[in-house]
């Protein structure tokens, strides 16, 4: 069964302007009068309610029809109402509990929600973002049907962002590929397997820690050489990535291998109990950066990997977080795709309930908070194009909104959230900097690769 | 395929690098991966050529160090490819994580050590101090005494290699300076022998990446409970097996070379005049030949005396060595590297070991020379002989005699 | 004997069809089976009053078609009768002799109309109307007919009297209750409804009970139990209708006045299940936990329906069917009567009636029982929700009364969003 985009309301974000209303209203009926409206929010006790059609999946208003006047459609989830048909019985009133389908006593009919064939004009006019037309479903369709290429069962912890990641890229990737995944939680959770047994459907091995981008070099060079395609993919964490990994990703990178790496940056040796890495940020509490009468967690902040990554010229690099699917499918999609020129290099920020100390339950919380603060932000690197936001990092939400869900920052003083908002700062003024184009290497950088463009021509 | 685009003349004056790039090529290698270190450096430049002329046809990837040059061929190995790479000393040591771990993976990859002293004192000479540094580790080590060995036993090393009942990695060991620089007359096989010699590479299902045939590589193996703990004894006997089996395998496969090819080479150890000997040298690598000089000279002036060079070191062929040994009563060892902690040479050490499985016990002594480039002379391998021929009957482990302590 | 099929619904209305999806949710690949004895799609009895008045073409009516019983891997058999269930061997005897087995069987065989015991009906022409044919019927004979005779006030007389006014038919409806749709509303939403009828000229005898019937030319000749005689074109006998269980007669299937189920739908043979408006179930205000009522309306079908089909397919989701509600809709001349819940539980709480609008709710403590109104905007299926969900009013209260539709609008939200 296909998944649907859908009309989604955040009431805590909702003003009560009525502009949704008033906008349905007049789309629908010509007339302004919110009464017509499909959509219906009324204030509640400082919040608000909303009725409206949810499409529903399995919807009680069409089984309740006598006229076969309701139907959901398959392309596009919407239930639709043939006037044709109906002869007003009001039933599906009846079957419907969330007052979508009401009968309009100025159209003498029951009327309800069509999403305005995909473009809903009262999404369209809410300032504040309560009212979003969430497109997600756009992946599911896409990918639900592929088969996921991890066994069920893995050992993660539980609500673990990392597996969500292996599982969600992989099945992307598909079958016709060599899959690494150096010592860390993706192993650790059994993705190689233990004992003769195997986690991964597609061919995969324990690669070193240091080694994971020499070894997928082999692997595509003796395929390439054999005239075979085959994805050549790491996933790897940030410790082997931009520590003892570092090396040997610098080296494939600079050499242009046609790899997928991606990193999977859960800040820090997660899987060997929490230890620092050069990507846990300051301030950090982890085992080896403890909090005591003198220890104040980790004193540097981390290492930018994927701007470093971006230094190589590599044919694509973008960073991405799984709060943000649709963002992580469109840079996976570009990733895959420049992996049979060049490098690519994909840095997936994955929240650790273990090791950052959150409740297993808010892990894409987390994962969106960091993003809506500017903790981490999204964007993207190819060649000739240069680097580009793909998440507008305006009115972010203050950075104690992040740190605050976080244990591993429980201890922080004002001074060490200071200095963590001039990071953020600091990095955002350097990445935009970057994306205008107005920071001299990557102004050089683009320059170059639209030279070397125009030679290849 | 792998058209051999120039005309090569049957002989060739070439040095040990050299000679071991032509080995690749006539091996129709898949894959090298390089970096340069001296003084293995040539060799790699001579593939780079190859390659660039057309005349190795093989994915040569310039990695950023010699960690990632073997982890290159592992991937290489992984997906079926013939590789091949060459290294020393600190590059060695740098690559020691990857290497530890070919033998487990049993992986045929065939690799080169130019050999070369160990740092520090920071030096940039041969010496075995590298390849006897890692001779516990499960590869298979051969070491040569001439260019032709070394073009020779490379290519003979993928058969060893990718034999079904070996399935281990071969280290090809030629001296740095002596034979890497050492330039001589070789005869170059002819490429229809060789490959009639050596059968095309084949895929490794025992550890191979193929989505066609999806496995996982390595899981983790092993644990206090479970089936790991046997499953990983299995493993290691195996592996132990393996080597065992290569004794006869490395016979057989120099037999092969001899008859299909017309040169024949020691395969584990080499006995020279070792008939009637009372006194016996053990040499081992390129040090062999000014030995049989002076092997030579003592028999011309009638002395009993033999030589016995090991080519075969892991695996250590005992029976080989105690057979080639005979009945001399007094045996001096003479090793190019230290084992500290022994206060002798390596290649001692094994000798005596062997000498004791065999319940002998004739005189022996541990010389030490030709460290960091030094030379070993006649006139070393003559007064080697005079100290032999005068060891007392319980001469054993004690002090090393140092050969070139007093060079100026 | 061939091979059983694992499931065999018998009937192909909204609570057949429902079982049908409820299994395929669970089961893909089990064979399955419907049984229809219309030569017709699956139809809704609902709709067959606008059949009768053109409003729908009964070529437009089909709930499902043949491509979507082929996509559910589903067997429709067509214009076939169940004449017998054989419980103890697992099969059902048809009307063409032929037999057909079952793992799971699901009777949704819906109700046929009773008709009254009036002297003479046997020997007069008259219409019902329950199946496609009898409103193809009707429809056919409209252009003829100058007068009809509509028996029953409830919802099927009621449209079909309406639906033949607006043909032009000069219609008389005869009621043995007192008011018009007696089940549903009280006198006061009663006299709107049928204030509404008699201004469009349709002459309603409440109170009356047929003595006895004649034909007369084409035509019939009525009695009253006054005395009084009517004679019409057309009569269509709409007195209620009763559950279609002849055909487990001898099956064994505990029955009362439909076949007895419990929560789940399952009759008092284990792999037999009802639904619709052949079951006789849990009851949502019976104080006796035994207590069975055949609820008899569309949307409670589609819910047993599902119910049944969850069961037979063991779906784990299955939610026990909390008890039948009272529910209608009922549109008339334009105009909406909605009811929700039951009048005669609790106390009135609120009522607002005058000629154009009506709207009563009846609560017990702070739970609301019933909800009832003609041209009063509110959810209905909303306020299902909070009967079944027994929501707590108390604190809401006064504005629920003020405003009930934005209020359980706001319940709604908080609640289950």
């Amino acid at each position: 069964m296909p998944a649907y985009n859908t009309i989604a309301f955040r009431p805590e974000l909702c003003n009560g302007c009525g502009d949704c209303m008033r906008s349905c209203a007049s789309v629908k009926t010509g007339s302004a009068d919110p009464a017509n409206s499909r959509i219906q929010i009324a204030a509640d006790d400082g919040s608000y309610a909303l009725a409206l059609c949810r499409q529903c999946a399995d919807p009680k208003c069409v089984a309740s029809c006598p006229a076969a006047a309701l139907d959901k459609h398959g392309d596009d989830g919407v239930i639709a109402w043939d006037g044709s048909k109906c002869v007003n019985c009001l039933l599906c009133t009846v079957g419907c509990a969330y007052g979508g389908i009401v009968y309009n006593a100025a159209e003498r009919h029951v009327v309800k929600c069509d999403t305005c064939d995909g473009d809903p004009a009262c999404v369209k006019v809410c300032d504040t973002g309560a009212l979003r037309y969430i497109t997600t479903a756009r992946i599911y369709n896409e990918v639900g049907d592929l088969e996921d290429l991890f066994a069920p069962g893995l050992s993660g912890c539980q609500g673990c962002n990392t597996e969500l990641v292996m599982r969600h890229t992989l099945r992307r990737i598909g079958p016709d590929t060599v899959l690494a995944t150096p010592p860390g939680c993706i192993p650790g959770m059994g993705a190689v397997g233990y004992n003769g047994l195997t986690g991964t459907k597609v061919p995969v091995f324990h690669p070193l820690l240091t080694n994971t981008a020499s070894m997928l070099t082999g692997i595509k060079r003796q395929y390439r050489r054999l005239g075979r395609e085959v994805n050549a993919v790491a996933l790897a964490g940030d410790g082997g990535a931009a520590d003892v990994g570092f090396q040997s990703l610098s080296g494939a990178a600079e050499r242009g291998e046609q790899i997928l790496f991606i990193c999977v940056d859960n800040e820090g040796y997660m899987n060997t109990g929490m230890q620092r890495s050069s990507c846990t940020p300051f301030g950090a509490w982890t085992s080896t950066t403890p909090v005591g009468e003198r220890g104040r967690g980790k004193t540097q902040d981390a290492k930018n990997l994927p701007v470093l990554m971006m230094m190589h010229n590599c044919e694509y690099v973008a960073t991405a977080s799984t709060g943000f699917m649709e963002d992580l499918y469109a840079k996976l999609d570009r990733a895959i795709d420049a992996s049979k020129r060049g490098f690519a290099y994909l840095h997936i920020y994955s929240p650790c309930t273990t090791g950052w100390r959150f409740p297993s339950q808010d892990n894409m919380e987390v994962a969106r908070k960091a993003v809506e603060s500017n903790f981490v932000l999204l964007w993207e690197f190819a060649p000739g194009e240069g680097l580009r936001l793909s998440r507008d990092p305006g009115r972010p939400v203050a950075i104690t909104e992040y740190l605050r869900v976080l244990g591993k920052f429980r201890h922080l003083a004002d001074e060490d959230v200071r200095h963590i908002q001039g990071t953020v700062n600091r990095n955002l003024r350097f990445i935009e900097g970057l994306a205008g184009g107005q920071h001299p290497a990557m102004a050089s950088l683009a320059a170059d690769r639209a030279d070397q463009a125009g030679t290849q021509r | 395929m792998n058209a051999v685009v120039k005309p090569r003349p049957r002989a060739i004056v070439c040095d040990g690098n050299e000679a071991a790039a032509w080995a690749v090529t006539l091996a129709h290698v898949d894959m090298v991966a390089v970096y340069p270190i001296t003084p293995q450096s040539s060799l790699v430049e001579y593939l780079a050529k190859f390659v660039a002329d057309g005349r190795l046809n093989a994915e040569i990837v310039d990695v950023e160090g010699e960690h990632s040059v073997l982890s290159v061929l592992h991937g290489g190995a992984l997906a079926g490819a013939r590789t091949y790479t060459g290294t020393c000393g600190p590059g060695l040591a740098f690559m020691f994580e990857p290497y530890l771990r070919t033998p487990g993976l049993r992986l045929p990859i065939v690799m080169s050590i130019v050999t070369r002293d160990t740092l520090t004192p920071q030096s940039v000479w041969g010496g075995h101090q590298d390849a006897m540094s890692v001779r516990e580790t499960g590869w298979i080590q051969l070491y040569c005494e001439s260019v032709q060995e070394v073009l020779d036993t490379t290519i003979m090393a993928y058969r060893i290699a990718e034999h079904r009942g070996v399935m281990l990695p071969v280290n090809v060991c030629h001296d740095g300076n002596y034979l890497s620089y050492g330039a001589t007359r070789v005869e170059l096989p002819e490429p229809a022998d060789v490959d009639a010699f050596l059968p095309p590479p084949a895929v490794h299902w025992h550890a191979a990446l193929d989505p066609e045939r999806p496995m996982g590589v390595d899981p983790l193996t092993g644990g206090a409970g479970g089936p790991g703990p046997a499953m990983f004894v299995r493993y290691r006997k195996g592996h132990c097996a393996a080597m065992q089996h290569a004794l006869g395998i490395i016979a057989e496969v120099h037999e092969d070379w001899a008859r299909l090819i017309g040169r024949r080479h020691a395969a584990l150890v080499e006995a020279y005049r070792m008939e009637d000997a009372e006194s016996a040298l053990v040499t081992i690598g390129s040090m062999s030949g000014a030995a049989k000089d002076a092997v030579d000279q003592a028999r011309a002036r009638g002395e009993r005396v033999g030589l016995v060079r090991v080519k075969t070191y892991r695996p250590f062929p005992v029976a080989a060595l105690i057979e080639a040994l005979g009945d001399a009563s007094r045996i001096g060892v003479v090793d190019r590297s230290v084992s500290f902690g022994w206060n002798c040479g390596p290649l001692y050490q094994d000798v005596i070991a062997a000498l004791h499985s065999a319940r002998r016990r004739p005189a022996t002594q541990s010389f030490i020379g030709g460290l960091a480039g030094a030379d070993l002379t006649t006139d070393h391998f003559g007064r080697v002989i005079e100290l032999v021929g005068a060891l007392p009957d319980d001469s054993g482990l004690g002090a090393v005699i140092w050969l070139n302590e007093q060079d100026r | 004997m061939p091979v059983p099929n694992r499931y065999v619904i018998v009937g192909a209305s909204h609570a057949g069809l429902e079982a049908l999806r409820a299994i395929r949710m669970q089961d893909a690949e089990g064979s399955l089976a419907m049984i229809t004895r219309d030569d017709a799609l699956p139809y809704s009895p609902t709709v067959l009053p606008y059949v009768v008045s053109g409003r729908s073409a009964p070529e437009r009516v089909a709930l499902k078609d043949e491509a979507w019983f082929a996509e559910q891997k589903a067997q429709l058999l067509r214009g076939r009768t169940v004449t017998a269930v054989e419980a103890t061997a697992n099969q059902l005897r048809l009307d063409d002799g032929s037999l057909i087995g079952y793992e799971r069987l699901l009777l949704a065989t819906g109700a046929a109309p009773q008709l009254p015991p009036i002297p003479g009906l046997r020997g007069v022409k008259f219409h019902v109307l329950r199946r496609l044919d009898d409103a193809i019927g009707l429809h056919a004979a409209l252009p003829s007919v100058k007068q009809a005779v509509v028996l029953g006030a409830g919802l099927i007389g009621m449209h079909a009297a309406e639906n033949l006014a607006k043909a032009g038919v000069q219609v008389t409806l005869v009621e043995l209750q007192p008011r018009v749709l007696a089940g549903y509303f009280d006198a006061d939403a009663a006299a709107i409804i049928e204030s509404a009828f008699s201004d469009r000229g349709v002459r309603l005898l409440l109170g009356r009970r047929a003595a006895g019937v004649a034909a007369d030319g084409a035509g019939i000749r009525l009695q009253l139990d006054d005395g009084s005689e009517l004679t019409a074109g057309l009569l269509l006998v709409a007195t209620g209708v009763a559950p279609a269980m002849e055909c487990i007669a001898d099956s064994g299937i505990a029955t009362d006045r439909g076949i007895l189920v419990d929560e789940r739908m399952q009759t008092s043979v284990g792999n037999v299940w009802a639904a619709g408006d052949v079951a006789q179930a849990r009851d949502f205000y019976g104080t006796d936990a035994g207590a069975r009522i055949i609820n008899g309306i569309l949307p409670d079908a589609v819910e047993q329906g599902r119910i049944a089909g969850q069961a037979m397919a063991g779906d784990p989701a299955l939610r026990p069917y909390p008890g039948g509600v009272p529910l209608n809709t009922y549109t008339f001349f334009g105009q909406q009567a909605v009811s929700v819940g039951r009048q005669d539980i609790g106390e009135t709480v609120l009522r607002e009636a005058d000629r154009a609008r009506y709207l009563k709710i009846v609560m017990q403590q702070d739970q609301l029982t019933g909800i009832f109104g003609i041209n009063a905007p509110f959810d209905p299926g909303i306020m299902w929700e909070l009967i079944l969900r027994r929501i707590d009013l108390g604190p809401l209260r006064a504005a629920f009364l003020a405003d009930p539709q934005t209020v359980a609008r706001r319940i709604m939200s908080r609640s289950w969003r």
